[in-house]
This record gives structure tokens, C-alpha cells and sequence, in this order.
């Protein structure tokens, strides 16, 4: 079911895309790709010990990428989420 | 002429084979009556051959003109009832049965499959006037002089009724499904946008589309992870060998290094010589699923194209029937009289001559049965006009397939030599063919070449050149191709051997799917998303197997055409009554994915300059001029534009110019060759070309 904002009533849209929110702000599609680049950053560290920002940016530029993981890191970086999950 | 034979076929050239196979001369006559043709031989007495076009009956719902939903009445009728542009087949079947009245003996000479006896049976029933009780069947795999002839003299006594019984079922199954939930699709995003778009799901269809749409999820969703590999450069007899570094995956770098530095400056040991020896079995018969896998594999040849080459090399008595699933070669094809027929052939004559030495011929088959055919064969016989190169292809392909079932075993040899390097283990592998066996008939289609290694000996020092850390990424999963979609399909089970190419082709002109390397569409995933929430019975494989299995039950006389029609009812019923409740949702759902679906279809790739922008094809406003521009161009940070030509068709290919690595589009004229436009302005082979002019 997507977020609806109480005051408004509508629903809320994913940061990412133009779909109905489903939690954490993203949509379903973009839900499923954040939670695998959280679950594969924990590899990432592990070989290169690498930062969650360096983890965002090499993963931005690798043309294995998949299109939706592409798309949170895009929005991820642009808008300076990048603290978040490194730290919680 | 007086009472006759009424031979009936599948296609008109199979009828002209069979008519002049059975005339005592070998020269039917052929008649042709308003466009319809047939064919008068003569033998012991008359006999005329008639081909259908096809199906020439068709299920249609019994409310005509309404294209509402749910429809669960439905009734067979003539094709140009059901369809528009079908008007032929009237005159069709009007001449059909005007040879019908005067006809004394009817004779079923349709392929011999599914679709084969249902096309013959609603010929014999409804435009002869119910003669499928008294009718023969003509069964031959191969449309060669000698078994058409044999077949005619020995008919089967009736129609084979428990396929024709499965046929009408799958047919029936397949048409309740296809119409209700392609109407619910169709009206959904009509009745949302206004706009009429061909929507389409079905049985087969739509868990084909599921399989295709986990695997894009999949691919969509992947994080490639680094890992490193390491190869040491050995110089052994005066030739540099790559060996592998043991363990194949090493996944924290620092680990990677500290085996390159430990390897610095030493020499390397012949620690350990394995060799082994190997068997390889001849390879099985081909079925169709295993010819058009090897058709793509070897020619890229799409399963489609593939099935109609085959049909033609078989309507030219060159191969035999080839919609078979069989991977059994039985005796009674005569493997001899084949080999020593494809003898008088030069490239084959010494293959053959070598089979022919063999004190027995035991072809090596596979579990898989078909009861009407045995697997793909040539019939021996020679073109007798020249074949196109893609029909000698498949045509070469079959006969040295047909060859190599009955070679020996080949025997190869395995070498894996242990090299230590200051105690880290690296690996040489080598190959080695010690008896050619079935390999020699199958040479140019075989996919690994020998890698023969020098002699060494154990304890031995190896001069090390170098030690070489490779960076790589995990990949994520390949995309399905036409071929391995279809083997897939095979595995799971789901659609026929007959049908699968059909249901590739049909998701690709829905737009569910696009290109070779088969990617699924905004469209696609939004029809998978709408029945996966809506009626997810209809997407499962389970359910597709399960009819599958009572389809095949009902040929085996297990299960009734009608329970399997009431089962299919009660899973639809309220499945189409939650599509009409939730239609609004759906609707706008589908009416938005349909438009950035089309919009998906304009975009040509990233842009080259801005890099974060699409380039799409546009159409200018003020001039009306069509161009290709990028999408960032709206948000007013990039204003890359290439003119592109104004006449023709333009289409996106999806790859990428050799020369300068931009995207390429395909530009078509009518009158003229197509061809592939890169347009970057500054591309090298351009600048080349100038410069050359």
C-alpha cells in the first residue's frame, strides 16, 4: 500500500522514480535495489575496505550495474544521502 | 471421372509431393478452381489431393460482434467467420466440399502432430459433412516417394481421435484463456487512455513472460562485487603458458597481493603432472527444440526462422518431419540405405563410407519419445533445386547430426600440471584429442579446439616471467536469447514444441520484449505486475504444467476434454471477475506503462556529452523536422542535438558504433538497402572516408 501523507492525503511518490512510495520512500522497484546495495556494500568493504560514498561512487561507474541500483545511486549521491547508511 | 480418393493435406505443397509420389507416372495433374489448387493422379484408381491452407477452423465466442468479457461459449466456426482478411477460405472450403460429393473414400494425409489431425479432422467433419468416422489416416515422417506410397496402401484404418480429442482441448484451453484475459487487459487500458492497443496474455504466454521478467528483475537489481584472480606467465620449452593461480576467486584484494608479492623474483617448480583420460559419447539426435538451440548457437538463427527452414528441407523430402520431440532413431528408417544415398554426395562420400564399414549401425539416442516421430533425420535425397545458404546450413547440420549419432566414442586426454611458486599452488591445464571417433563428423560445428601442453616432468624448474593480478567484477545473470528461452521453456515444461518459437515472436510484437539479447519492456513488466497482483494462477508454471499434463492425459485416453474445460472455467471465472472489479487500477496503470513504453522505444542511449541524459528521437515543433536530441535538454543543461534523415523508418538499434562507441540508429527507405547510421559527426571511419575522398 503506498505512504499516504496524512495533511494531504496523497500518496506519497518514490524519491526516485514517479510510482506510489512503498516504505523508506521508494517505491517497490527501487526498495528492492536499495536493500541489495546495502546487503552487497557489506562485500565491498570486506575487499577493499571502502567507504559507503566510495562504495556509491564506484558502483555509479561500473557498466555491470544493474538500471535500478544505477538509478537509487544516482539519486543517493545527488541529494547527499550518502551518511545514512554507512553510519546506522 | 468417377468416384475418387479424396486425399486431404496440411499445405498445398505438401499435396503436389503426395500427388505426384502417388500417380503411377509420377505426373499428378494439377487443377486450380477460383485460386484453389488440387491435384488428379492416377493409380490403381483416382485420386485427388487437396490441400488446406492451415487451420481453416477456428474457435469464435458464440455472442457475435461483442468484444466483452468473460466469454466461456464458443463454438468452431470457418476461419473467415472468425477473422478479418480471412475471406479466402471461403472459396477454400466451398471447393473443398464440392470435391467432397463425389468422393467414395476420404483419406486424412495432414502432418501427423496435434495440429496436423485437428486441421484434417474439421475439414473431414465440417466441410465434407461429417466424414471423420469413415476416413483413413495416411502417418509417414518423411514426404519421400517410398514411404508416401507406403503409407497410402497401408493406412491407418481411422483418424487417431484421442489427439484430435487433446488438440481440441489445448486449443479450447488456450483460446479461454487468451480471450479473457487479453480482452481484460485490452478494455482496462482502453477504457483508461481512450486509445485501442493490443494487449495480449495467455497460458503459455503469460508464465513465459513471468520467467523473462524475474530474470530482468534480477538483472536490473544487480551489484556487480569485486573480486581478483591471478595468472602466472610460465615459459616452458621456449613458449610462455598461462597457469591459474588455484583458487580461482580470491574476494579481498590484500590477499591478492600478498600472493603477488610472495611470488616476486622466484622460479617456479613442476610440482604434480595429472592426466586424464576421457570420454566423450556421441551426441543424441536432434528433436526441434535441440535443432534450432544449434541453429542459434552456430548461425544465430532465431527458433522461428529455424522451424521454417526446416519445414521447407522437409516439404522438399530432404529431412524428416521436423516438430518432433523424439530423440529416438528406430531401425525402420533404413540407416543404411540414408548413409549410402548421402554417399553420392563428395563432401559426405568418405564420412559414409566409413559409417557403411561398421560391422552394425547403433545410433545413439535420447530418452525422449515422440509416438508419432522419430527424431530429425535426412531422408538421403539430394536438393533438386538449390538450396539458399541458410537451408544448406541446417540441411549440412542434420546430416553430419545424423552422422555422428552413430560414431564411436571419442577419447581426450585432460593435463593438469601443478605449478608451485614459492608455495602457491598455480594450475596449466591442457587438452588433448587421443581418438577422433564421432568428433570427425561433426567437426564444423564443434566448439572446443585442443590445447596441447609440451612435454614436462615432475620437479622440474619453470622459468616465471611474471605473475599478473587480474581486477574483475561478478557479472550479473545473461540475458535469454531466443534459444535458451526456448530450452528454458523446454525444462519448465510450458507451451509445445510446435508452439513455443510462435509465443517468443508473439511477446515481441506485443512489445512486451525487446531486442535479441531479450530485455523486458516497461509494458512487460507492468503486465507481469498486473497478473502477478491480480489473478496470479494464470502466471504460474505450476498451472501451465499441470494442463499440460491433463492435455497429454486426454491423448492417453486418462482424463475427459470436458472436465479439463470445466477445471479451466472455474480457475477463470474469478480471475476475470477481480480483473472487471479492479479494472480502473489497472487500467491506469497499463495506459502509463504504454507510454513510457513508447517513449522507451524513441531512446536511442545515453548521451555522449552530458552523460546523464537519454537521446532520444524528436520531432521539431516549429519546423516539424525530426532529430535526435537529449532528454536533458527540457531541464535546460544540455543542448546536444544530430540531425538525422528526414524520409523513412528510424529505429533505435541498442548497440553501439564500432569506431567511436556512440549509439547507432537503423534507417530504412522504402526502395532502398537499410542500413545502420552512427551519428556522431566526428566518428573516425567519417573522418576517414573524407579523407579518402
Amino acid at each position: 500500500m503506498p505512504i499516504k501523507r496524512r495533511a494531504e492525503g496523497k500518496a506519497l511518490k518514490c524519491k526516485v522514480c514517479e510510482r506510489d512510495a512503498a516504505k523508506r520512500d521508494f517505491c517497490l522497484v527501487h526498495l528492492e535495489a536499495y536493500e541489495k546495495m546495502v546487503e552487497k556494500y557489506v562485500v565491498w568493504a570486506k575487499a577493499l575496505k571502502t567507504s559507503w560514498r566510495e562504495y556509491l561512487s564506484e558502483i555509479e561507474q561500473n557498466p555491470l550495474t544493474g538500471e535500478w541500483i544505477r538509478e537509487v545511486t544516482s539519486y543517493l549521491i545527488n541529494n547527499e544521502e550518502t551518511r545514512n547508511v554507512k553510519e546506522g | 471421372m468417377g468416384k475418387y480418393t479424396l486425399i486431404i493435406t496440411e499445405k498445398p505443397d505438401a499435396a503436389s509431393r503426395i500427388a505426384s509420389a502417388l500417380d503411377a507416372e509420377g505426373k499428378a495433374k494439377k487443377i486450380v478452381e477460383k485460386g484453389v489448387p488440387y491435384y488428379m493422379a492416377k493409380r490403381s484408381g483416382d485420386i485427388v489431393v487437396v490441400p488446406a491452407l492451415g487451420h481453416l477452423y477456428t474457435i469464435a465466442s458464440k455472442k457475435r460482434g461483442k468484444r466483452s468479457y468473460p466469454v466461456f461459449d464458443f463454438h468452431w466456426v470457418p476461419r473467415y467467420l472468425a477473422e478479418r482478411g480471412a475471406t479466402r477460405i471461403r472459396t477454400w472450403l466451398k471447393v473443398i466440399s464440392n470435391l467432397a460429393e463425389s468422393a467414395a473414400k476420404f483419406i486424412d494425409a495432414c502432418d501427423y502432430d496435434i495440429e496436423g489431425s485437428i486441421i484434417g479432422y474439421s475439414i473431414l467433419k465440417y466441410a465434407c459433412g461429417n466424414k471423420e468416422s469413415l476416413a483413413q489416416r495416411m502417418k509417414y515422417s518423411t514426404l519421400t516417394k517410398e514411404e508416401l506410397e507406403k503409407s497410402y496402401t497401408k493406412p491407418l484404418a481411422r483418424l487417431d481421435f484421442a489427439l484430435i480429442e487433446a488438440g481440441l482441448t489445448r486449443h479450447e484451453v488456450d483460446w479461454l484463456y487468451g480471450i479473457n484475459l487479453s480482452r481484460a487487459l485490452t478494455t482496462a487500458a482502453k477504457n483508461c487512455s481512450g486509445k485501442y492497443v493490443t494487449l495480449s496474455t495467455g497460458r503459455v504466454q503469460g508464465p513465459t513472460l513471468k520467467l523473462l521478467e524475474t530474470r530482468e528483475r534480477r538483472i536490473k537489481c544487480f551489484v556487480p562485487t569485486p573480486y581478483w584472480s591471478l595468472k602466472a606467465k610460465v615459459k616452458i620449452g621456449g613458449a610462455v603458458f598461462e597457469a591459474e593461480y588455484k583458487k580461482k576467486v580470491i574476494q579481498i584484494k590484500a590477499e591478492a597481493e600478498a600472493i603477488i608479492n610472495s611470488c616476486k623474483g622466484e622460479d617456479g617448480e613442476t610440482e604434480k603432472i595429472e592426466m586424464k583420460e576421457f570420454q566423450q559419447t556421441p551426441p543424441l539426435p536432434f528433436n526441434l527444440g535441440s535443432l534450432q538451440s544449434e541453429a542459434y548457437r552456430l548461425f544465430r538463427y532465431t527458433p522461428m526462422r529455424t522451424s521454417r527452414i526446416a519445414q521447407r528441407l522437409y516439404l522438399d523430402a530432404l529431412i524428416s518431419y521436423p516438430r518432433t520431440s523424439s530423440q529416438k532413431l528406430p531401425p525402420i528408417i533404413e540407416y543404411e540405405a540414408i548413409l549410402k544415398k548421402l554417399s553420392k554426395t563428395h563432401e559426405y562420400a568418405k564420412l559414409t563410407a566409413e559409417l557403411l564399414a561398421k560391422p552394425a549401425l547403433k545410433p545413439t539416442e535420447g530418452k525422449k519419445k515422440d509416438p508419432a516421430h522419430p527424431a530429425i533425420y535426412p531422408t538421403g535425397n539430394m536438393p533438386d533445386r538449390i538450396l539458399n545458404s541458410a537451408e544448406r546450413n541446417i540441411w549440412d547440420l542434420v546430416v553430419r547430426r545424423f552422422m555422428a549419432v552413430f560414431g564411436e566414442l571419442a577419447i581426450l586426454q585432460r593435463a593438469k600440471v601443478t605449478i608451485s611458486i614459492n608455495e602457491n599452488r598455480f594450475q596449466l591445464h591442457g587438452r588433448q584429442t587421443l581418438k577422433e571417433g564421432w568428433l570427425r563428423f561433426y567437426k564444423p560445428y564443434l566448439k572446443s579446439e585442443d590445447a596441447i601442453l609440451p612435454p614436462m616432468k615432475e620437479g622440474k624448474k619453470v622459468g616465471v616471467k611474471r605473475v599478473v593480478l587480474e581486477d574483475k567484477f561478478t557479472k550479473p545473470p545473461s540475458r535469454y536469447n531466443p534459444s535458451s528461452l526456448l530450452r528454458r521453456m523446454e525444462k519448465e515444461e510450458i507451451g509445445t514444441k510446435a508452439t513455443r518459437a510462435g509465443i517468443i515472436q508473439k511477446l515481441h510484437s506485443r512489445r512486451y520484449i525487446r531486442e535479441e539479447s531479450i530485455v523486458v519492456t516497461e509494458l512487460g513488466f507492468e503486465v507481469v505486475d498486473v497478473l502477478k497482483k491480480y489473478c496470479p494462477a494464470v502466471v504460474s508454471i505450476e498451472l501451465t504444467r499441470k494442463l499440460e499434463e491433463s492435455m497429454n492425459e486426454i491423448q492417453q485416453g486418462k482424463e475427459t476434454r470436458e472436465n479439463v474445460l470445466k477445471d479451466t472455467i472455474e480457475i477463470l471465472k474469478p480471475v476475470t471477475e477481480k480483473l472487471i472489479e479492479k479494472e480502473h487500477i489497472i487500467g491506469a496503470s497499463l495506459s502509463q506503462a504504454l507510454q513510457k513504453a513508447k517513449l522507451e522505444e524513441r531512446v536511442v542511449g545515453a548521451c555522449p556529452i552530458c552523460k546523464n541524459g537519454k537521446l532520444v528521437l524528436l520531432r521539431s515543433r516549429k519546423t516539424g523536422k525530426r532529430f535526435i536530441g537529449c532528454t536533458n535538454y527540457f531541464e535546460g543543461t544540455c543542448k546536444t542535438s544530430f540531425p538525422i534523415p528526414q524520409k523513412g523508418l528510424v529505429k533505435p538499434l541498442g548497440n553501439v558504433c564500432k569506431n567511436c562507441g556512440w549509439h547507432t540508429v537503423w534507417i530504412w527507405i522504402k526502395g532502398k538497402r537499410s542500413w545502420n547510421l552512427c551519428f556522431n559527426p566526428k566518428c573516425p571511419l567519417k573522418e576517414e572516408r573524407k579523407e579518402k575522398l
